[in-house]
C-alpha cells in the first residue's frame, strides 16, 4: 500500500500530530522549569532574609499603621465628639485662655490624645486664636 | 593436491565476491577517505568505514564468521547494537561531556531543539507515503533527529533488519552537515537576520548545573518512559560530571567508556552493511528519506526561529534554528561558521550548543514516543 491511503490506514496523521505535540510540550515544560531554577535557588539562598522579612513585616508595619490610625482620622473622635468632651472643661477656664491651660486640664481629666484633639479643635475653628497667644471658645460651633 | 588447492581457492574472498561486494568496498573506502582526509566526523566514519570493509569481505557461509551468523565474534559484538546497549553507553559519555550551561542561560533556545524534531514527523509521513511499514517508517523518520545512537537504538527496537542502512544514513548525513545545512540556512534566512548578534549568556551557577540533570530526567522520563535508556544515561553522565565528587567516573565515562562504545558501535554497524543485506531498493529509499528528514529538520528549526522573532523583543539569530538538530557539535559549528562569515565578530558557537543539546534531548524523547506508539 502506498500514498495517503497508507498514511491514513496506519494512523500516520494522528501519530505525527500527537508525537510532535508531546515532544514540544515536554521541551516547553523543561524550558519553563530550567528558566526558573536560578530564581528558586536565589530564593533558597536568601531564605533567611525572606523569612525574617515576613516575620518583621507585621511587627514593623502594624505599629506604624496603628500610629497612623491613632493619630489619623479613624481612632480620634470627631470634631463634634471633641466639642462635647472639651466644652465642660473649657467652661472651667476663663476666656481668653492659653492652649497650655487646655492641655493641662485635658491631662488632668485623662482625655486621650490631648495634643491632637486640641489641634483638631483649633483647625475646626472651635478654638479661635486672638492673635496674642490666647484663644477663645467659638460658641457657634 | 590440486583438488585441495582449488577447494581452498573456491573458499577465498576473490572467488566468492560479486559486484555488490566491490560497490560496498568502494563505499567503505569513501567513508575512510572522508573521515581521514576530509576530517568529516572521523570518530564515526573511520570505524564505520573500516567496518564496511570487514563486513563486505566475502566468506563461506556457515563457518560462523559473518555478523549475521550466530556464534560469530562479530555477532556477539553486534549484540550491543541490536539490544541498544551501545547507544545507551554513548549517551552516558555524551552526558558526561556536555556542558548544559549555555542552555540553562538561555532556556528559550530549547524551543529550537523542539522545532527541529518536526523533521522526524514529516519524514514519518513521507515514509508511510512511500509504502514503508509503520515500524520501518518510524525508524527511518528518526534519522531526522540527526542523532546516530538514537537512530540505532530505535531501529534496533522497531526494525532491526534496517539497522545497517539507517545507521549508515544517519552517520553519513551527520558527517555531511557542512554540505547539507549551509544551502538551507542561506535559503531560509536573509543577510540581515544572519547578522543578528546574540547577547552574551549569563553566568550559570554550579547548583543550577547540578539540578538540571535531575529535573531533566524526571520531567522527560515521566513524560516518555520509553526514552529512559537514552535520557536516563545522558543525565546520569551529566550528573557525574557536575556533582564534582566522582571525577574519576566522569572522566572514564567521557573518555574510555564512550570511546570503547563508539569503536564497537561504528565497527559493527559498518560490518552490518553486508552487500547482500544492504544493497536493496529499500536502502536507497532510506537514504533518500534520510536526506529529506535531515533537510526538513534543519528547515523547521530555522523557520521556527523566525516565528519566535515575531514575538520576541530581543531577536534571536535564526541560524541557530539549524543547530536544533542533535548533531553535536557539527551543526552548532556550522551555524557558528556561517555567522562568522557574515560578521567576523558574531560568535554563535555557545548559543548553537544550547540548541544542539536541546536537540539531543528532543530526539531521544521522539525516539521514546515513537517506540511507545509502535510497541
Amino acid at each position: 500500500m502506498f500514498g495517503l491511503e497508507n498514511i491514513t490506514n496506519h494512523n500516520g496523521w494522528a501519530i505525527a500530530a500527537v508525537g510532535a505535540s508531546i515532544v514540544f510540550m515536554g521541551l516547553v515544560v523543561l524550558c519553563l522549569v530550567i528558566s526558573q531554577i536560578h530564581r528558586l535557588l536565589n530564593l533558597w539562598e536568601d531564605r533567611e532574609k525572606v523569612i525574617s522579612r515576613f516575620k518583621q513585616k507585621p511587627a514593623a508595619v502594624k505599629p506604624q499603621e496603628t500610629a497612623e490610625m491613632v493619630y489619623g482620622d479613624q481612632r480620634l473622635p470627631s470634631v463634634e465628639q471633641l466639642i462635647e468632651a472639651y466644652k465642660p472643661l473649657i467652661e472651667k477656664l476663663e476666656e481668653p485662655f492659653k492652649l497650655s491651660q487646655v492641655f493641662e486640664i485635658a491631662n488632668e481629666n485623662d482625655m486621650p490624645h490631648p495634643h491632637l484633639s486640641i489641634q483638631r479643635l483649633q483647625e475646626a475653628d472651635v478654638l479661635v486664636a486672638q492673635g496674642d497667644g490666647t484663644f477663645t471658645w467659638n460658641e457657634f460651633k | 593436491m590440486f583438488d585441495l588447492l582449488f577447494q581452498f581457492l573456491a573458499n577465498t574472498g576473490y572467488y566468492l565476491a560479486d559486484y555488490r561486494n566491490y560497490i560496498m568496498l568502494v563505499v567503505g573506502c569513501v567513508f575512510l577517505y572522508l573521515g581521514t582526509a576530509k576530517k568529516y566526523e572521523p570518530l564515526l566514519l573511520v570505524p564505520i568505514g573500516f567496518g564496511i570493509l570487514v563486513g563486505n569481505i566475502p566468506f563461506f557461509k556457515g563457518f560462523g564468521i559473518g555478523i549475521y551468523e550466530p556464534n560469530s565474534v562479530l555477532h556477539y559484538l553486534y549484540f550491543g547494537v541490536t539490544t541498544g546497549v551501545y547507544p545507551s553507553i554513548v549517551f552516558m559519555g555524551l552526558g558526561a561531556m556536555t556542558d548544559f550551561s549555555s542552555l540553562l542561560a538561555q532556556p528559550k533556545l530549547m524551543l529550537l531543539g523542539a522545532a527541529a524534531q518536526m523533521g522526524i514527523y514529516f519524514t514519518l509521513l513521507g515514509a508511510l507515503f512511500f509504502g514503508f511499514a509503520p515500524k520501518e517508517a518510524a525508524s527511518i523518520a528518526i534519522i531526522g533527529g540527526a542523532d546516530g545512537p538514537t537512530s540505532i537504538f530505535l531501529t534496533a527496537k522497531l526494525a532491526p533488519h534496517l539497522i545497517g542502512p539507517i545507521a549508515i544514513a544517519a552517520y553519513s548525513y551527520m558527517a555531511l552537515i557542512p554540505v547539507i545545512q549551509p544551502p538551507i540556512m542561506r535559503l531560509l534566512t536573509t543577510k540581515k537576520e544572519r547578522l543578528i548578534k546574540m547577547p552574551p549568556a549569563r553566568a550559570v551557577s554550579k547548583k543550577e548545573l547540578l539540578i538540571f540533570p535531575i529535573a531533566g530526567v524526571l520531567l522527560c522520563c515521566f513524560l516518555a518512559p520509553t526514552a529512559l535508556p537514552l535520557l536516563g544515561m545522558l543525565f546520569l553522565g551529566n550528573f557525574l560530571k557536575e556533582c564534582g565528587v566522582v571525577n574519576r567516573l566522569a572522566n572514564t565515562a567521557q573518555s574510555a567508556i564512550i570511546d570503547t562504545a563508539t569503536i564497537f558501535l561504528g565497527f559493527t554497524v559498518g560490518c552490518s552493511t553486508q552487500a547482500d543485506v544492504f544493497l536493496t531498493p529499500k536502502s536507497l529509499g532510506i537514504f533518500f528519506l534520510g536526506a529529506v528528514a535531515f533537510s526538513i529538520a534543519t528547515a523547521s528549526g530555522l523557520i521556527f526561529a523566525k516565528i519566535m522573532n515575531l514575538f520576541l523583543k530581543d531577536k534571536i539569530n535564526p541560524l541557530l534554528g539549524a543547530a536544533g538538530v542533535s548533531a553535536v557539535p557539527g551543526s552548532a559549528r556550522e551555524v557558528h561558521l556561517m555567522g562568522l562569515k557574515e560578521d567576523p565578530t558574531n560568535f554563535l558557537l555557545m548559543h548553537g550548543m544550547a540548541c544542539n543539546s536541546s536537540g539531543v534531548i528532543g530526539s531521544a524523547i521522539c525516539a521514546g514516543i515513537l517506540w511507545s506508539f509502535f510497541i
